[in-house]
């Protein structure tokens, strides 16, 4: 082995060492940093992610497993009728002689409004036996809930709990514990159990409800609704049609503080 | 001024980010309103956007990889102006629930100018960070080569520097 070769294997080795101590010396410092900084990092958007989906999933699936409220907030005369006649609910007393049209969807939350504010003056005239109201429970945001169908499922059950004389406390009922929009509304099985804890009992119901019975009525019943010009209003985009809409005399009624009183005269 | 830059451009992604996380039900009338996505993502983008902005929120706001969270910010707002862009296009009324809210509006109540403006304004400060990524008071500062926060050769740590 000659000198030179033996030198020039040492100046490697010297590389290599003062190298490798370089290489320590970047972990202590600069190194570690990153390590720690790309650490915590990871950690807060692995927390962010799972949280915010977490989140996100149970909010949106509020009703999940819900029972929804059966108690009634209006008392109703015990003979005022309900009952279906074809995709609307008719609702009074027999010798009533003016007659409100109602159109709604149970997942808007303006028809939620609608309810609380003129319930209460809507059932006095009812109950006195002046007013007879036509529900028309529309699908008009059928495709706000997520998963979508929920106007319309429980549209469909409004009116086979109609059939069952119980319309109304289920109506009251869905519209009090309203499911928000974007979000899940309540499954067949659930409208199902509060037709049951508000009284009905036939098993043609939940039948009804299983298998939509009422779907496609309902459905031809919104299209000709919708494009009725005689229920048109101007919401800001030209004429439309809208919920709540309340028609009297073939007319839109507006719905000022004392709208009921005026129907009746 | 990138220092500002860095924190305001945190400030509009978080408060962004968080007001539409509050109100999941709302985000997801507010990305169905805007009416290019197919059914079946809406959820996952409601679901996905607020986290995206809450993310880049807080990166902006340690200042960690400023130029690549810029980066990816500035094509959010890109994206963002797009879907805006297009509704206007076809004349949609809708508010773009930017900072929560959205949906359909009335057509006098639409703001797409402002909306398209401001979101500009946004993406101008990100690419101000994209050219000067480095500023006071941030992670990439503490972890960098130098104190002065002038270094414009930086190029963040995803590149690595060696």
């Amino acid at each position: 082995m000659g000198g030179a070769e033996r030198n020039a294997r040492k100046r490697k080795q010297q590389q290599t060492a003062s190298r490798s101590v370089a290489q320590a010396r970047g972990v202590a410092g600069g190194d570690k940093k990153k390590v720690v900084a790309i650490t915590v990092a990871v950690v807060v958007l692995a927390a962010l992610v799972i949280g915010g989906v977490l989140w996100t999933t149970s909010s949106k699936d509020s009703t999940e497993g819900k029972v929804i409220g059966a108690e009634s907030s209006a008392t109703v005369a015990p003979d005022v009728v309900q009952k279906r006649d074809g995709a609307v609910v008719v609702v009074g007393k027999p010798e009533a002689k003016k007659t409100v049209d109602i159109y709604a969807d149970f997942l808007c939350p303006i028809c939620k409004q609608f309810e609380e504010k003129f319930n209460g003056q809507i059932f006095e005239q009812v109950n006195n036996g002046t007013l007879q109201v036509r529900y028309h429970m529309l699908p008009m945001l059928n495709q706000r809930s997520d998963p979508p169908g929920y106007s319309l499922d429980s549209a469909n059950a409004s009116l086979a709990a109609a059939d069952a004389g119980k319309f109304l406390a289920f109506h009251d009922a869905l519209f009090k514990d309203q499911p928000e929009e974007g979000g899940r509304g309540f499954d067949k099985a659930q409208l199902i159990k509060l037709g049951q804890d508000v009284g009905i009992t036939d098993p043609a119901f939940a039948m009804a409800v299983n298998g939509g019975a009422y779907e496609q009525q309902i459905q031809d019943a919104y299209k000709k609704i919708s494009t009725d010009p005689a229920l048109q209003q101007d919401f800001g985009n030209g004429p439309g049609f809208g919920t709540p809409t309340v028609s009297a005399n073939g007319q839109v009624v507006k719905l000022e503080a004392d709208w009921v009183q005026k129907v009746v005269g | 001024m990138g220092t500002l830059a860095r924190l305001g451009l945190a400030a509009v992604w978080l408060v962004s980010g968080a007001l539409k996380i509050s109100d999941p039900g709302q985000t997801y009338i507010a990305v169905q309103a805007f009416d290019v996505l197919p059914d079946g993502l809406v959820r996952p983008v409601a679901i996905g956007m607020p986290l995206v902005e809450l993310a880049l929120g807080l990166f902006l706001l340690a200042g960690f990889v400023t130029r690549w969270v810029s980066v990816l910010s500035v094509l959010m707002l890109a994206v963002l102006i797009a879907a805006i862009a297009q509704s206007w296009a076809r004349g949609l009324s809708i508010d773009c629930g930017c900072f929560g809210g959205g949906g359909q509006i009335a057509a006098d109540q639409t703001q797409y100018p402002q909306e398209i403006a401001r979101d500009l304004g946004f993406a101008l400060l990100g690419v101000w960070l994209i050219v000067r990524p480095r500023t006071w008071l941030s992670v990439d500062g503490w972890l960098g080569n130098s104190q002065a926060p002038a270094d414009d050769d930086y190029v963040g740590i995803a590149e690595g520097n060696e």
